[in-house]
């Protein structure tokens, strides 16, 4: 089996890809004058990010999470709070959502993934739905103001152009990206592949599953917060069905699927592909897309497991990065 | 000197009864065979002992610690690490990365010095031909010597071989058999579970009988052997197999 | 006592016995294949929806009607197991919980486009029915549903227990390489579970088309109840279908009364959670975990 990435050759060549296309796409607002196709593109960099932040946690150790979309949300209401009550500024509000985020996934994490499988998938799905209702419910039970309830939130108007906010998602995608190479190259990525591979016989060779698995969870959740209050910023208005809305996880999880769970490639392939279809199919066409997910789901399922990238690295047996 | 000690070791399951009041000791540099019929509860014990399963009652202590129902990955990092009857490699890694995670995890190392050691350690089980292989395309008897190298890449000083031998033929059992001699030789205590009684009495020290979970005989090889009770045990039940 | 409450309890029990009647099938499912259906709520949907058309067609009664939505349901399962479900039950059970959570998408919204996001009800003439009994009102619908929902849990009960094919379902799940050597067609009793655990979803969804709101997106949210009533009960373990299905809509119904419509569906949630982590075996702990 081909190990390109082992060879120093192999390494030079993509960083050199990876470099030139990072390069490229920064670039991008240079490069075209219709706020149209920037817009597009930061839309493909936000799904990249987010599909990433779901990769690096369950395409790796192979747990499925589908309630990740709360760190998101609690990421737009940490912003928007900080900023409508408190009035701190963008960048330390998202920091701070990131943060928050990732505290609250610290408890989180240590009490659901201690379950396996569909258990796992339905309890964090389940702690999804609960935010958001107690975002929904919070002020009217408690009698405060604070999560505004189903009115929701309207953040300041930032007033700035589509080019800032594509540098900020860029930046934050970029990031996840970065993780990505750390995970293929580490210690820490071996463990996470042990775990799903063999969890008890990755224990019994050293492997601290609950530590690393923990890791990852906390990790993604930092960067879905920090996504969420990016997004909050960019829309101004947030409301509890929009930020936790399970649409996201949706698209989350069919990206990496597509793309390939497990892969440095696949959230980039597989949410680039998903956003311009979905962009070509348009607003109006909302349910055939989903309707086309669900079919594109059974058929990955059934005839392509490991994705576009997964499938690719199998039949060639090499490794991209 | 003990290096491994169980005392009064005891596991149920609800009614049944895996292992009772199990009390050996493995001396530092010894290999000690374990053999019982099926379902005498060895693999219970392994378990037991590595971290897998919390024993009901009864200790376990790695060179006078007592390890009793710490987490399993603890347990390895201490120094002891075994290998499974029913293999587990991390089949979407190559044999050489299966070494590897146990020499990151286990063995605590830097990536650079793991990658060195788990060459090293492919390289003694003999394997180094195929260490760019998946790990699930290999043979059986690669598999089982990849198994092995795994857990010692943890820097374990004492081993559990869970079966290490099933379903090798019988040059490369004398292989197997050579290659454990080589580890004892370099500083590691083994206790030894096999079914083949060839093996298990060419390679032992001392031997500990196991049935329906407890001890039934320790010693050296003739005198287990001679046992009544251990006769016992075997006839009418599964015979040994007496590989010629 | 206060008439509040017990109208609380009495309206969570009537609701309950209907949860268990629903998550039967779930439950059935599960125990025999370990597949974990994120696909049924469709299931309830679409015995519903059938009852809704066949109702504004033909203007036939849903508990009239609710054997033709059993058969149908049995069809559409048995061929989803056969045809869909059955390629990946060897493999890791995380694919197939994937695999059905792409079903349950493609039907919902497949439902979405042909019958579009409209509510529908239907309205039978003793829709408004209702029975006052010690002061405690009881809709008629309701408790008809009720004693239907039992009745079906006893049919199924008693299917397993005293058939040939119930007998083959309850040995292939309990080790299906034992009932392969005893010459049964495993993926064949697969597909006929399923189709069995469809059917009486189908009919319960049939037997609620009286009193809820139709419509295609109503799925999702059934099959999270499905969930936390097995979870409560013990997964695979029928019998405690029942418990969960009685605490939980009693636990619903005092949360509504007293709290808030809102915080009720926070309460299911938190208990499905709380269960999760803590007793995942269910109240009883005959469950399987997974």
């Amino acid at each position: 089996m081909k190990t390109t990435m082992n060879h120093p050759h192999g390494r030079m060549r993509f960083w050199i890809a990876f470099g030139a296309g990072s390069v490229a796409l920064a670039l991008v607002p240079f490069l075209t004058s219709s706020e149209y196709v920037l817009r597009i593109v930061t839309v493909v960099l936000f799904w990249v990010g987010m599909a990433g932040c779901w990769n690096m946690m369950s395409g790796y150790t192979g747990y499925i999470d589908f309630g990740p979309v709360v760190y998101f949300g609690l990421g737009s209401y940490a912003t928007a709070i900080a900023m409508t009550k408190y009035g701190v500024p963008f960048f330390p509000a998202v920091v701070s959502a990131g943060v928050a985020a990732a505290a609250i996934a610290v408890p989180m994490g240590l009490t659901t993934l201690r379950l396996k499988g569909a258990y796992f998938a339905i309890a964090t799905f389940a702690f999804a739905e609960t935010m958001k209702q107690v975002a929904l419910e919070f002020d009217r039970t408690f009698r405060v103001s604070f999560f505004e309830g189903s009115h929701g939130i309207t953040l300041p108007i930032s007033g700035l152009d589509n080019t800032f906010f594509f540098y900020c998602f860029f930046a934050a995608t970029f990031a996840v990206m970065l993780i990505h190479y750390g995970i293929e190259h580490s210690k820490f990525g071996y463990g996470l592949k042990a775990i799903h591979e063999a969890e008890t016989a990755a224990e019994i060779a050293g492997v601290n599953t609950t530590g690393i698995k923990l890791r990852a969870y906390v990790t993604s959740a930092f960067f879905l917060g920090i996504f969420g209050g990016m997004e909050a910023y960019w829309i101004t208005y947030i409301t509890p069905a929009d930020v936790f809305n399970v649409h996201k996880t949706v698209q989350m999880v069919i990206m990496t699927l597509l793309g390939g769970m497990g892969t440095f490639f696949g959230p980039l392939v597989g949410a680039s592909f998903l956003t311009v279809l979905s962009e070509i199919l348009g607003t109006a066409f909302v349910e055939y897309y989903l309707i086309m997910v669900g079919g594109i789901i059974i058929v990955i399922v059934l005839i392509m497991p490991k994705g576009i990238v997964g499938s690719i690295k199998d039949w060639k047996g090499i490794r991209f990065a | 000197m003990a290096i491994l000690e169980c005392s009064n070791l005891s596991m149920y399951f609800g009614a049944l009864t895996a292992v009772e009041m199990v009390s050996f000791g493995l001396n530092e540099g010894e290999i000690l065979g374990m053999i019982g019929p099926n379902g005498a509860g060895k693999t219970t014990l392994f378990n037991c002992m590595v971290g897998v399963y919390r024993p009901t009652k009864g200790n376990v202590y790695l060179d006078g610690l007592d390890i009793t129902g710490m987490k399993p990955h603890r347990i390895c990092r201490l120094g002891l690490a075994k290998t499974s009857q029913i293999m587990e490699p991390f089949r979407a890694m190559t044999v050489f990365e299966n070494v590897l995670v146990g020499a990151l995890h286990g063995g605590r190392m830097k990536m650079a010095q793991a990658r060195e050691e788990s060459a090293r350690i492919i390289e003694l089980v003999g394997l180094a031909d195929q260490a760019e292989k998946p790990s699930a395309a290999i043979s059986v008897p690669a598999r089982r010597r990849l198994e092995l190298a795994r857990a010692l890449a943890t820097g374990a000083r004492a081993l559990l071989l869970d079966e290490n031998m099933a379903g090798l033929n019988p040059h490369e059992i004398d292989q197997a058999l050579e290659l454990l001699r080589k580890i004892r030789s370099s500083g590691r205590s083994l206790i030894v579970v096999e079914h083949i009684m060839r093996a298990v009495m060419g390679i032992s020290d001392r031997i500990v009988v196991l049935n329906y979970g407890a001890k039934i005989a320790e010693g050296v090889p003739q005198d287990v052997v001679n046992d009544p009770q251990v006769i016992e045990a075997y006839l009418g039940e599964k015979r040994p197999s007496v590989v010629a | 006592m206060d008439t509040l409450f017990v109208q609380a309890v009495v309206n969570g029990l009537l609701q309950g016995g209907f949860y268990a009647a629903f998550s039967a099938g779930f439950s059935l499912i599960f125990g025999v294949m370990g597949v974990v259906n994120l696909a049924h709520g469709e299931l309830i949907m679409l015995g519903a929806f059938t009852s809704y058309w066949v109702f504004a067609y033909f203007n036939v009664d849903p508990y009239l009607s609710a054997p033709l939505a059993m058969a149908l349901l049995f069809a559409f399962g048995y061929l989803i197991q056969k045809f869909v479900i059955n390629r990946v039950i060897e493999q890791p059970h995380i694919m197939s919980y994937i695999l059905t959570f792409g079903i349950h998408l493609m039907v919902a919204n497949l439902a979405l486009q042909v019958w579009t996001h409209d509510f529908r009800s239907v309205t039978t003439s003793y829709s408004g029915y209702n029975w006052f009994i010690w002061g405690i009102n009881i809709p008629f619908a309701r408790l008809l549903t009720f004693f239907l929902a039992l009745a079906v849990v006893a049919c199924l009960w008693f299917f397993l227990s005293r058939t040939e094919t119930g007998r083959a379902i309850r040995a292939t799940a309990m080790d299906k390489e034992v009932a392969r050597l005893m010459g049964v067609n495993v993926r064949e009793i697969y597909a006929i579970t399923f189709g069995i655990g469809a059917a009486i979803t189908g009919l319960a969804g049939a037997f609620v088309s009286p009193f809820v709101i139709i419509y295609p997106e109503m799925g999702l949210g059934y099959t999270i109840l499905a969930f936390c009533v097995v979870v409560l009960g013990g997964m695979g373990y029928m019998p405690g279908v029942l418990w969960g299905g009685f605490i939980l809509g009693v636990a619903q119904s005092l949360s509504t009364t007293y709290l808030s419509a809102g915080i009720s569906v926070a309460i299911t949630f938190l208990i499905l959670f709380v269960m999760l982590i803590f007793r995942p075996a269910g109240i009883v702990g005959k469950g399987t975990v997974a």
